[in-house]
């Protein structure tokens, strides 16, 4: 055998055996596939289809006016109002309200829609009364329910508005907010395969023997992170296969982009992500050691990455940071993938911020490495 | 075994370590024969292990000089791996891993290609050849690690108390065992803390004590000089033990 394949026998040797020993451990399969799945189905159910958001909401219509009752009767076709038809009085609406049950209490007073004497047209106060504890939703639907009555407005009194503002979505072609959502779910179950995996695994190999074991011969560190890198991107290339078609069959995800470019960009992203397992697995001598450091790692790129909410609503000191978390360029680039049919040129840099981060943590995890 | 006359494989020249200022291993001074079994005894604490493992490059020497084969142990770490195989003292595989993965693992990480199935023959365990680590006996377990220490054909190969905890029949097959290795030209260097093991199997013993090598001989030699400083049992020594009898009554075969 030439040197080159001498060299590389050890590492084609561990992806073979390693893959087969992953598919017999039952812990590790309900891990590394059935668990990103379950995460997947939770998050997509809620984060699926873009017009599911609704309020619960207590109306009491004391007008017998025919715009009252018109308002009425929309609200209860609108599936944007969940309208509570237990409540019979105010104070059972407060007592639900301060229990998170309704979202807040609309009263159309007596005199709503009636002609006032000395006027021409209808008019009326609509009263919207919330929990304090639950403000935002309260807010929303004051501002839904203004723009409800300026349109009716606009039916009595013919005024030309100066100052309009028209809101509509960039994307013209449908993007649900899963398919944003997608990619959040897919950079979490990479970081948790490339972390969680060799800081838990490493420290129990090494209490039990198992590397000191390999340093007695001449395989050498390079040779023993290529060929678990190696079996770990295949690994996270399946889990994605079966997340890609749970989300397509279950969640209809709208993919836009190149699958080959897709997996260039997961397999990158699961480089880097696993140097951080391999480079805090690598050094700790215990688990002990291990926990911690993972947690103290990943948790920071869990929420500042924007996997569970929106980068733009930080501060701008912490989204500044945020951009060179190793999580956000491999989280932001699967996204323009699938959303924007990115091509590897676009990513230029994202794909930079992921290169020069695996050069620094594989630098790292080579330099604090321990058989033992 | 060769003639004394013949280079000795390995050379052991005073030989130190300390742990945190403590020194466990004080200069100590071996050669080893081509092809004999050489044991090192002594009580828990008397730095076996640590000379074991400094000879196998496991452990930094801090002080001495060793040489295995013509190669300086501690300047050529890997020429001198790539000649020697180790048996630790408690051998653990990954789990879920048939055994004839962790032979062809074992063996391709000095870049060979082996029979698996060959190898485990020699160890008895060709039967077992797809079942894990994790369910084989202690006995099985140290042979499957012999026949992992030998995958690449190693000149000299080193075994660390390997008949701790095993029962006296796997410890008899373990013996035997050993003895074919030593027989198909390998040169064995073992520790034990068991004196009838280093009787039967050593052809020559270092007793160590506190770091230090206090005897080195032939076991029927060290014997002969103690009687000849006129030491005598106390008792009269019977003619078979209750080891006999047990192997009388429960036979040599295997259990496992």
């Amino acid at each position: 055998m030439s040197d080159f394949r001498r060299a590389i026998l050890p590492i084609t040797t561990f992806v073979r055996i390693d893959v087969k020993r992953l598919f017999r451990d039952k812990v590790a399969i309900f891990f590394v596939f059935v668990f990103p799945l379950i995460f997947l189905l939770i998050f997509g159910s809620i984060f699926s289809g873009d017009n599911n958001v609704s309020f619960r909401v207590a109306l009491f219509n004391e007008s017998e006016s025919e715009i009252a009752t018109e308002l009425e009767n929309q609200m209860r076709e609108n599936d944007f109002f969940q309208l509570d038809e237990d409540v019979t009085t105010a104070e059972q609406a407060e007592e639900k309200m301060s229990r998170g049950q309704l979202d807040a209490t609309i009263v159309l007073p007596a005199e709503f829609g009636t002609v006032a004497e000395g006027q021409q047209n209808p008019s009326g106060n609509l009263d919207i009364t919330y929990n304090q504890s639950n403000e935002n939703a309260g807010q929303t639907l004051a501002s839904v329910m203004n723009s409800v009555m300026a349109e009716i407005n606009n039916q009595f009194v013919d005024t030309s508005v100066p100052f309009t503002v028209t809101a509509s979505s960039t994307d013209t072609q449908g993007l649900s907010q899963f398919d944003y959502t997608f990619s959040g779910i897919l950079g979490f179950t990479l970081l948790s395969l490339g972390i969680f995996g060799p800081t838990t695994v490493f420290p129990r190999l090494k209490q039990r023997g198992v590397l000191r074991r390999y340093k007695a011969t001449t395989l050498k560190i390079w040779q023993f992170f290529t060929g678990n890198v190696l079996s770990n991107a295949f690994v996270g290339l399946i889990a994605l296969v079966i997340m890609f078609a749970a989300a397509v069959l279950i969640f209809d995800l709208n993919m836009r982009g190149s699958y080959l470019n897709l997996a260039i960009v997961v397999t990158l992203g699961t480089i880097l992500l696993f140097g951080i397992g391999l480079a805090i697995g690598g050094w700790a001598k215990n688990e002990n050691q291990a926990a911690p450091i993972s947690q103290l790692v990943t948790l920071p790129m869990m929420f500042l990455s924007g996997v569970f909410f929106p980068v733009f609503l930080m501060p701008e000191i912490l989204q500044n940071i945020t951009r060179f978390i190793p999580l956000t360029p491999i989280i932001d680039s699967i996204r323009l993938v699938i959303t924007e049919n990115a091509s590897l040129l676009d990513l230029g840099s994202e794909l930079g911020i992921i290169l020069g981060w695996t050069v620094v943590v594989y630098l790292v995890a080579f330099k604090v490495f321990r058989w033992e | 075994m060769k003639s004394s006359g013949s280079k000795p494989i390995l050379q052991a020249e005073n030989l130190t370590k300390h742990y945190d200022g403590v020194q466990v291993v004080k200069g100590i001074s071996f050669d080893v024969k081509k092809g004999e079994i050489f044991g090192i005894l002594g009580p828990n604490g008397a730095g076996k292990t640590t000379t074991l493992e400094m000879l196998e490059t496991m452990r930094e020497i801090d002080g001495g000089k060793a040489i295995i084969a013509g190669i300086d142990v501690a300047k050529n770490q890997d020429k001198v791996k790539a000649i020697i195989g180790v048996q630790p003292q408690t051998p653990n595989f990954e789990e879920k891993t048939k055994l004839v993965e962790l032979i062809s693992f074992l063996a391709s990480c000095y870049g060979e290609k082996v029979d698996a199935i060959e190898l485990l023959k020699k160890v008895n365990l060709e039967e077992k050849a797809n079942s894990y680590p994790e369910n084989l006996s202690g006995g099985q377990r140290q042979r499957f690690s012999i026949a992992t220490a030998l995958v690449h054909g190693p000149k000299v190969f080193f075994l660390d108390e390997p008949t701790t905890g095993l029962d006296p029949q796997a410890r008899r097959n373990l013996w035997d065992l050993v003895k074919e290795v030593r027989d198909s030209g390998i040169t064995v260097v073992m520790t034990t803390h068991y004196m009838d093991e280093a009787e039967i199997l050593c052809d020559r013993v270092a007793i160590m004590d506190e770091g230090k090598i206090i005897a080195l001989d032939t076991p029927k030699k060290l014997i002969k000089n103690l009687l000849a400083k006129g030491f005598k049992k106390e008792q009269h020594v019977e003619q078979a033990d209750l080891e006999d009898v047990f192997i009388d009554l429960t036979g040599k075969a295997l259990r496992e």
